[in-house]
């Protein structure tokens, strides 16, 4: 009986070792699941902040769009047939007459080509419809096809 | 420890633990309760993002060159946050002297109680750039000067918000406004494009509004939707043409007197409208005029929308057909006796003169109602109304505006179409049409016999895509051979006449036309519609000119008050489509 005690008393942990393991243990678990937490924050953050430059990004995009539409047609406007006629008028220019005209060929002439304002349209390429080999082969043409240059390799091999 | 610590913990414990049950209670409580399930989760949602409408923005519309002549810019919607004003007057006063709205309306409009039905309160809508500028500048004012201010009666213009939006824009202001048409709000608040191609291309102009989920949590951000923007449009009129021909319109109105005066320019060779000049035309930037402008029933277009009876340019129509069936020769005489029975009818020429022997070029040159109303006769009433369908008079011509009339062409067989219709459709009486329709059916004659569809849209770009359409033939009413003899004819009659059609340096085919007006009691009117159709430079034909006075005052005669507008017309065009005279071209094609 003594010799039992004095075995476990020997193996037994020290109470103040049992106490550091489960505080150790906790500690682990504390540390673990702060370093989860703020993986966590951090990537909430990154991404909540890119989130907001989405939108933001978003709200310049209409900006820039209504901007563009507005340029485009302030454009229109300081080039409208009106304005373009009184700055002419300004710059001492005057509405040409017909026999004001000298006509003269010039080799290489290209007249004024009416408005591109896009591409054309891509063409259509039609694709002729070819269904596979293998929807349209029979059994036999297969056989011919890859099995019996096949065998036959393999008898020449042999002999 | 001491006993009154213990006392004190103890209470302190307590406390909290009620504290805790209440809160876990609570918990529970709303957790179970449907009623406060649903309340809070909708309350959540008003905070989790907005439905959001996104309106393409509408497509743009150029001339053949490809000067815009409509397109887009942006404007606010002013509104106000019932929830958060704080000082009505402030705002009310604002928008009174910002944007000249009536104080009271707004005050009222801004005190409404918010409930969930009344949130936010329009204020104005398409406030341009330079007055929101001013609104931001008053706000930043107050804000400045009674930021930290905690009266309650301080000026603050809190709850005062503005949301960008396109808003329909042209330009060139009235220029080619009554082919464009404009865009404006239905009865429901919808925008719509109004008469024109705005109104015929609406849903092509106006693109797909789409409807998006806009989470205000950034973490669920959404891509927002790809709109295509709405179709653009490129036409086929020449933005300098159109504005040479509406100054040469309003001149003529203001020399002869006339109720209204049209242009049309066309390209015989592709149906290319050039120009489409009418009175009255609206500034399409202030297109709530329209009512003040286009008073009682005035058509938008006279162009496509009002058929008259054109008298006697019809009568190139009638000599087309009688020349193409073989009924008539250029050189067959007819003896005018300043008389013609048709259906028992008599009927008169303009001058109820008697002309004598003419061929069919002095029935044409002094424009003989008796003559004509013979051509018809000897055409035959079938093949009359056959050329005249195949010239598609009484058929809308198809172009692409909204609102066309088809005019109006009797035919033998219909209730109201009597023996006697053949003589007086013959000179243009009792047969209607509209300018672009005569325009259309006499330029079969200035192209070879072949008559092409007027078109007004040239291109469609669709998805980044340029779509060109073709020209398109709608048929060959007369052989080539009619269409060159009659244009020879034409020619030479503005010639022996002297007329007041001729242009200078360019040998030009034309046709006067002087037509009464019908009122309830028959041709007792005595104010005309006065017209001329003229094309060149011949052989070519590069142009067809279409002009038509409504009741000139000067006076009646469309030989006096149209045929002097053509060379007007023609010395612009020339110029502007780079037509040297004919000793010109001529040479140049020798070399």
């Amino acid at each position: 009986m003594d010799g039992v005690r004095k075995l476990t008393q020997a193996y037994s942990q020290a109470p103040w070792r049992k106490q550091m393991q489960v505080l150790g243990l906790f500690l682990l678990v504390l540390v673990l699941l702060a370093l989860v937490a703020g993986i966590y924050l951090n990537v909430t953050a990154r991404a909540a902040t890119i989130g907001r430059e989405i939108l933001g990004m978003q709200s310049r995009i209409e900006d820039l769009d209504l901007e563009n539409a507005n340029l485009q047609t302030r454009l229109a406007m300081v080039k409208s047939a009106t304005e373009m006629e009184k700055r002419a008028r300004a710059l001492g220019f005057e509405p040409l007459d017909q026999t004001e005209i000298t006509y003269m060929v010039v080799q290489g002439y290209i007249p004024r080509q009416q408005a591109i304002i896009a591409p054309p349209p891509e063409p259509v390429i039609v694709v002729a419809a070819s269904l596979p080999a293998d929807y349209t082969e029979s059994l036999f043409d297969w056989l011919q096809e890859r099995i019996i240059p096949s065998l036959s390799r393999v008898l020449e091999v042999q002999q | 420890m001491s006993s009154e610590h213990v006392w004190r913990y103890t209470l302190l414990g307590t406390i909290l633990s009620v504290l805790a049950l209440f809160i876990v209670w609570q918990t529970i409580r709303i957790q179970l309760d449907p009623e406060q399930v649903q309340r809070f989760i909708e309350e959540g949602k008003t905070y989790e993002g907005e439905w959001h409408t996104y309106y393409p923005p509408r497509g743009l519309i150029y001339d053949r060159w490809g000067h815009l002549l409509a397109g887009n810019t942006t404007v606010y919607e002013i509104g106000a946050e019932l929830g958060q004003v704080k000082n009505p007057h402030t705002i009310a006063l604002t928008m009174n002297v910002v944007l000249g709205l009536d104080y009271s309306k707004v005050y009222d409009a801004v005190t409404q109680e918010p409930s969930k039905k009344a949130v936010y309160a329009v204020l104005d809508d398409n406030v341009t750039q330079d007055k929101i500028d001013r609104l931001i500048a008053i706000r930043d004012e107050i804000e400045t000067t009674y930021g930290g201010s905690r009266d309650k009666d301080a000026p603050n213009l809190s709850g005062l918000v503005y949301h960008p939006h396109l808003q329909r824009t042209y330009p060139e202001n009235s220029l080619a406004s009554n082919m464009l048409g404009f865009v404006g709000r239905d009865e429901n608040g919808d925008i719509r494009g109004y008469f024109g191609v705005e109104a015929k291309y609406n849903d092509l102009l106006a693109g797909q509004p789409q409807r998006a989920w806009v989470p205000s949590d950034p973490n669920r951000v959404a891509e927002i939707p790809e709109i295509p923007a709405g179709a653009s449009l490129v036409l086929t009129i020449d933005r300098d043409i159109q504005s040479a021909m509406e100054e040469i319109v309003d001149e003529t109105m203001e020399s002869s007197g006339s109720e209204s005066v049209t242009i049309v320019v066309m390209d015989p060779r592709s149906g290319d409208v050039l120009a489409m000049a009418t009175t009255p035309r609206l500034d399409l930037n202030k297109y709530w005029r329209y009512g003040e402008i286009f008073e009682g029933e005035t058509p938008f277009n006279r162009a496509v929308s009002q058929a008259y009876e054109p008298g006697s340019v019809y009568k190139v129509l009638t000599m087309a057909a009688g020349l193409d069936s073989k009924a008539v020769k250029p050189e067959s005489t007819f003896v005018d006796t300043g008389l013609f029975e048709i259906g028992g009818t008599f009927i008169r020429n303009w001058n109820s003169g008697a002309w004598g022997p003419q061929d069919m070029q002095g029935c044409l040159q002094h424009s003989l109602n008796v003559c004509l109303a013979w051509v018809a006769s000897q055409t035959g009433a079938k093949k009359f109304y056959e050329y005249m369908n195949a010239f598609s008079i009484g058929h809308q011509t198809g172009i692409e505006l909204a609102g066309e009339s088809s005019g109006r062409l009797k035919e033998p067989g219909d209730a109201d179409w009597y023996d006697a219709d053949l003589g007086t459709n013959a000179f243009g009486q009792g047969v209607s049409a509209t300018p672009l329709q005569m325009a259309a059916a006499i330029s079969a004659i200035a192209n070879d016999g072949k008559m092409m569809a007027p078109r007004i849209v040239r291109s469609i770009i669709s998805d980044g895509r340029q779509f060109d359409t073709e020209a398109r033939m709608v048929g060959m009413p007369i052989s080539a051979d009619t269409a060159h003899t009659l244009t020879e004819i034409l020619a030479r009659s503005l010639e022996s006449e002297a007329s007041n059609a001729l242009v200078e340096g360019f040998r030009v085919a034309g046709k006067t036309g002087t037509a009464e007006i019908p009122t309830p009691y028959g041709y007792t009117s005595d104010v005309t519609n006065a017209s001329f159709v003229g094309w060149g430079p011949v052989p070519e034909n590069r142009f067809l000119v279409y002009i038509w006075l409504e009741k000139p005052k000067t006076s009646i005669w469309g030989s006096e008050v149209a045929a002097p507008i053509f060379p007007k017309v023609v010395e612009k065009l020339v110029v502007l489509m780079d037509i040297p005279p004919d000793d010109v071209r001529n040479a140049l094609f020798s070399q």
